[in-house]
């Protein structure tokens, strides 16, 4: 018995061993593609491309497919984990979904978002994010230095993640984003957009979408502070929503009214092909994933077109149904697993890019045969931020959350008894000249005024200090799940600027940026079979991966008084004038000679003072 | 307050003058331009008061709003820039000429031919190099049995007598092994001095000259048969042509050819570019190369730049100009008239480095290897050869070299190319031909033979790319560089800051200033010992502080705090002040001049009349 439990310890060993040998010391680079129809007639495309470069101590720091710019970035700024983001548009959480693992982590807030963690000492955190921030800024032809400023960037303790000390975090919400922003980030990828799934990177028609976010995310553990050492991956993003044309088949309408979605096809929403992998690619595939709100509405379609639910099995791994008709079968279908939900589940249809080629471009056609309507999951509670109040002087945040129709009941599986209790936290950056008044806050249930300390939790505020930096605000609240609404106000006045701090276009307002709203309770994720196969693709990897979903709110726009701005110059002018005026009148009057001018004004008439002798 | 005071007393006496009028009745009393009164002084001494007081403030209000200037070392900075314009920075230097097989001759006679045929060839001595003045040439005439030295023979370079018996000098041909004698012979005297050496040996046979990877050179052969004035001129031109100029014709460098950065840093950014993956794909063992052949060169270059090496492979890279198929080389040639436009800087990333700082210079380097459409690739000649190396530079940028797979085979048909990596000796004679590029970019020959005036000359290549003799010439050409430029960037940023009087100079200024010249001193002092190595790392400091004192960003707020700006800002309140001032003084004072006139009328009057 010992020597049979001896022999699999050592079996296991060297096995563990030798995969760790094998799969470290290489570098990988693969990409992909998922595609997804969103229930308001548009289609997302997520791009996903991942480098990974084995750690320096066994592998050196000579790369053959890791960016040498990334690579040199980590080792400057001795990075463990960065993110940066560019956005254009906002994420639609009703639409396009809140509740899975794209919107949790790929749905940015508008303009720019930058978080880094350092591993420095905390003492240097400070000046390692100024130097990032400025070689990022050149790195990607944006005004990422702006964030040097401390009155941009924050240090958050817990309501962000949970890097405690050496995590700085910093937004831009009103960084335009476009094509000198996407071609430093395409540099990064080996093949740029020469080959691969790249090439459907048509700029016109990414910018023309709804929604536009390219993301890069580094984690490294370099720098020893880790346990496991996997050397550095780099993910890069770009996720788009965009709106398929319709042709003239759409307008054709059905018995109950509903209109048919618009069919499209890679060609038809990038106008490209995909003409073969990039060679360096490890893998390079296409998804198309089917929601389980529609998948759920197609199976009632195929009941009733068979009359039967006889073959339900069998129906999900079908690519030609009554709902819809891919154009190219599917080398595989991937059916997510869910205990949960053993009815409906996700379906992804994986193509492997391996087999077309320049003279057999993939051209992936998605043809809509009959109207459908489905909701996509979505979070917990539904955000949202405006403000109160007018004028100039003062005026009040609100941040509303609404329960969501709890329709897949997914977050109530575990809690039955009335003892439900739904978590989340709200982190909040405040621009120093937003001076709020912590002390005002006032917690609404339902629409009615409670007591605060009765659902805040934990709560953390560093207030602003003027020209310093910014107010931050991290909260945990704690909700009984019955509760429909919940609003949280925040009143602020409006502080006064320096001539100098207001940008070039000052009429415009001034941004305050989103606020984060995160649900550490529940995670989005996807369970697919244990499957060799599956972990080689990176992104269903990152789609199994536990990330507590997140959501962002609205930029507000705060108007502040602005001033005329030749005003010093007229300020010294009328002062100085009013000085002359006064100096000149004084010197005038010392120098009068009051009885001369009496003379001479005599001598002029000198019949007018008789009275004189 | 004042004019009520006064107005008391003036008036009576200014009224009193009616009643004289009318009681003497003098017809001739004018009051238009006599009066009887002295006119007063106070309000004349008030507005006087007022404008001196103004005359006197002014000054505070300019030391109110003087803008703070660190002090900087003016005097010190031109005698620095005057004594590197007026004189060439030259150094020591120590030359040792050994005859073998000369029993005829003089060793004091040798000396002095030899030290007048090398003043000859430096009668205009440029900058980095040894001024005839203070170099010092040992002869010693090695006879076998003893040795004669001619007069400044010094101890510290003694030729141990009838050492070259115990070896065969370039008996068969072994350049190295002789070199590696000679340097054990020589090297064990040398001590802290730097001595060039040359050994004439004279047997018969063929005349042979060589240059080592050291300090030294040998001449062997029938050389008497030349006659002796021959190799006095041979000797002499080692001496001058190869040990102190390096073996090229212009001496300095010019600053637009200066591969080393303004801060003293190089970086070479290596680069494998495959022009197209989907035909085939290449890597390299890069790790290797660093460390065995690029580690010893940064070393030996250690004191004339900062070198880092970094790396990085690039696909979907072609060259931006077509080449043509040629049968005859059955091959593709792309020719030299084309060469500006291969490198293509839409397609080649090739990148600024992060890790470099500002001024830094970045050396680029780059395998180019085609793709199978122009498979294999060469480059022409513009005499119809075709290039040996495969490769060439661009002075500034750096260099490209083409490496052709073996035999421009694809691997079959399939779409997945397969890796490979370029074999080590392909690799290694890659390398080789871009150590030659960094040495022609460092301003020396990439061929080992040196042709002069008195014959041709072998030279010997180090496997650290630089010989010893080399890296001296380097060094001391670099630190007179170095130093012209640190004098050059100082004397302007001294003119800029005596040109703008409002310009905000930080201390951090004044302070780099104030090292760079400390640097620069030492510099002309370690150079004016001889070592050549220390020179050159100070004179890079002071230049890479001059150079940052010079690009400070504070330096820039200089158009922010201009003239005009201080004057939009006070003439609002000074220009009317100053005008009624102004005004108020002048009417006063012709007012006193009128009125006093008018009183001596008065005087001159009232004695006529009395007498």
């Amino acid at each position: 018995m010992a020597a049979v439990l001896r022999f699999l310890i050592a079996v296991l060993l060297f096995s563990s061993i030798a995969t760790a040998s094998l799969s470290q010391e290489e570098e990988e680079f693969s990409e992909e593609l998922l595609l997804k129809p969103l229930a308001d007639r548009k289609v997302l495309a997520h791009f996903h491309f991942e480098s990974k470069a084995p750690p320096t101590r066994t592998y050196g720091h000579h790369h053959r497919l890791f960016p040498k710019a990334l690579y040199q970035l980590v080792q400057k700024f001795r990075i463990r984990e960065m993110e940066l983001s560019f956005t254009q548009g906002r994420w639609n959480y009703e639409r396009w979904g809140g509740f899975d693992p794209i919107s949790s982590s790929n749905a940015k807030p508008p303009g720019v978002e930058l978080w880094a963690v350092f591993d420095v000492p905390h003492d240097l955190v400070d000046a390692s994010w100024k130097n990032l921030t400025h070689t990022l800024s050149g790195l990607f032809c944006a005004s990422i230095n702006f964030l040097e400023s401390s009155t941009a960037y924050s240090a958050p303790d817990w309501g962000f993640q949970p890097f405690s000390g050496s995590l700085r975090y910093g937004s831009l919400p009103r960084e335009a984003v476009c094509t000198e922003n996407l071609t430093p980030w395409l540099k990064l990828l080996p093949c740029r957009d020469k080959a691969g799934l790249a090439t459907l990177m048509d700029r016109p028609s990414i910018y023309r979408g709804f929604y536009h976010s390219q993301r890069l995310r580094l984690s490294s553990t370099e720098f020893g502070s880790t346990e496991v050492e996997s050397g550095i991956a780099l993910d890069q993003t770009l996720t788009v929503v965009l709106q398929p044309t319709t042709s003239h088949r759409a307008s054709m309408t059905y018995s109950s009214d509903s209109v048919l979605q618009p069919s499209w096809s890679l060609s038809s929403i990038f106008g490209r092909k995909v003409s073969g992998r990039c060679v360096l690619a490890n893998s390079s595939n296409v998804y198309v994933q089917v929601e389980r709100g529609l998948m759920s509405e197609l199976k009632i379609l195929h009941a009733e077109d068979e009359g039967s639910g006889a073959d339900n099995l069998t129906f999900e791994k079908t690519w030609n149904n009554p709902g819809f008709e891919l154009s190219i079968a599917p080398n595989r279908v991937i059916k997510e697993v869910n205990i949960l939900h053993d009815e409906t589940s996700i379906v992804l249809y994986e193509y492997l890019i391996d087999n077309y080629s320049n003279s057999e471009p993939f051209d992936l056609g998605f043809t809509w045969k009959f109207p459908v309507v489905w909701s996509s999951p979505q979070a917990p509670l539904h955000a949202s931020r405006f403000l109160m109040g007018s004028g100039n002087e003062r005026g009040a945040i609100a941040i509303s959350l609404k329960a969501t129709e709890p329709s897949d009941g997914l977050w109530f599986a575990d809690t039955i008894e009335n003892s439900c209790m739904l978590r989340f936290n709200v982190f909040q950056v405040v621009p120093w000249y937003v001076r709020v008044y912590f002390h005002t806050l006032q917690v609404f249930v339902d629409g009615k005024p409670q007591s605060v300390t009765d659902f805040i939790e934990r709560m953390r505020i560093s207030p602003s200090e003027d020209k310093v930096s910014p107010g931050v605000m991290e909260m945990a609240l704690k909700l009984p799940c019955c509760v429909k609404s919940v609003t949280l106000t925040l009143e602020f006045d409006k502080g006064f600027l320096h001539i100098d701090e207001y940008p070039p276009d000052a009429n415009q307002g001034f941004d305050i940026p989103s606020a984060v709203i995160s649900f550490p309770d529940f995670h989005a994720s996807m369970h697919f079979l244990k499957d060799d196969s599956l972990n080689k693709s990176p992104l269903l990897s990152k789609f199994q991966e536990r990330s507590p979903v997140l959501c962002y709110t609205e930029v507000l726009l705060v108007p502040l008084t602005t001033p005329d701005f030749s005003m010093p110059y007229n300020v010294i002018t009328i002062t100085c004038t009013v000085f002359a005026l006064y100096f000149g009148s004084l010197l005038n009057v010392l120098r009068r000679r009051v009885g001369e001018e009496e003379r001479f004004l005599k001598s002029k008439g000198n019949f007018t003072f008789p009275g004189v002798s | 307050m004042a004019e009520f005071s006064e107005s008391p007393k003036d008036r009576p006496s200014e009224i009193s003058e009616l009643p004289d009028e009318s009681q003497n009745s003098v017809s001739d009393f004018d009051p238009c331009t006599m009066r009887k009164t002295k006119p007063g002084l106070k309000r004349l001494f008030l507005t006087l008061t007022v404008l001196f007081s103004f005359f006197l403030g002014s000054p505070f209000l300019l030391k109110s709003i003087e803008i703070y200037r660190s002090p900087l070392p003016f005097r010190d900075i031109d005698s620095l820039s005057d004594s590197v314009g007026s004189s060439p920075l030259l150094f020591p230097c120590h030359f040792q000429a050994i005859f073998v097989g000369f029993d005829n001759f003089d060793a004091y006679d040798l000396g002095i031919s030899i030290k007048h045929e090398m003043k000859k060839l430096t009668k205009h001595p440029v900058c980095g190099t040894c001024s005839d003045s203070n170099y010092t040439l040992s002869v010693t005439v090695d006879s076998g049995s003893g040795c004669a030295r001619n007069y400044n023979a010094e101890s510290t370079f003694m030729w141990r007598c009838g050492a070259i018996g115990e070896f065969d000098l370039g008996g068969g041909g072994d350049d190295d092994g002789v070199d590696e004698f000679l340097g054990s012979v020589l090297g064990s005297c040398e001590g802290f001095r730097k001595v060039y050496s040359v050994v004439v040996v004279n047997r018969g046979g063929e005349v042979r000259a060589v240059v080592g990877k050291y300090r030294h050179a040998w001449i062997v052969g029938g050389v008497l048969e030349e006659g002796m004035n021959a190799v006095v001129a041979r000797v002499a031109e080692t001496f001058v042509k190869v040990f102190v100029n390096g073996g090229k014709e212009e001496g300095s460098i010019h600053g637009e050819f200066m591969p080393v950065g303004a801060d003293g840093r190089i970086v070479l950014s290596f680069n494998l570019l495959n022009a197209d993956p989907t035909d085939w794909i290449y890597g390299w063992d890069f790790q290797r190369i660093d460390e065995i052949l690029l580690a010893p060169v940064i070393k030996a270059l250690g004191p004339v730049a900062n070198i880092s090496v970094e790396s990085q492979v690039l696909y979907h890279t072609p060259k931006s100009s077509f080449s043509y198929w040629d049968e005859k080389w059955d091959s593709y040639i792309f020719s030299t008239k084309d060469l500006p436009f291969f490198v293509n800087s839409n397609e080649w990333h090739l990148d600024t480095s992060i890790a470099a700082g500002g001024r830094s210079k970045i050396l680029q380097f780059v395998v180019y290897i085609p793709s199978a459409k122009e498979c294999p690739l060469l480059l022409q000649l513009p005499n119809g050869e075709i290039s040996v190396t495969n490769a060439f530079i661009s002075p500034m940028w750096g260099g490209v070299a083409v490496w052709n797979p073996p035999g421009c085979l694809r691997d079959s048909e399939s779409k997945h190319p397969a890796r490979h990596t370029i074999s080590p000796q392909d690799l290694q004679e890659v390398f080789e031909i871009f150590m030659g590029q960094l040495r022609q970019l460092f301003g020396l020959k990439s061929d080992s033979l040196y042709v002069g005036a008195s014959g041709t000359t072998n030279l010997l290549a180090s496997e650290r790319g630089f010989t010893e003799w080399e890296l001296d010439v380097l060094s001391r050409q670099h630190t007179c560089f170095n130093l012209v430029s640190c004098a050059t960037t100082l004397g302007s940023l001294s003119r800029l800051v005596q040109s703008l009087p409002r310009m905000i100079i930080m201390d951090e200024i004044g302070k780099q200033v104030k090292f760079s010249l400390e640097a620069a001193k030492l510099t002309r002092s370690n150079a004016s010992l001889g070592i050549y190595d220390a020179s050159a790392v100070s004179s890079r400091q002071a230049r890479s502080l001059a150079e940052d004192a010079f690009f400070h960003p504070s330096i820039m707020s200089v158009s922010y705090y201009s003239f005009e700006h201080c004057f939009a800002v006070y003439s609002p309140f000074f220009l009317p002040v100053s005008m009624h001032v102004l005004l108020a003084a002048f009417r006063e004072w012709r007012r006193y001049k009128q009125e006093t006139a008018k009183y001596l009328a008065w005087k001159e009057k009232a004695k006529v009349a009395a007498s």
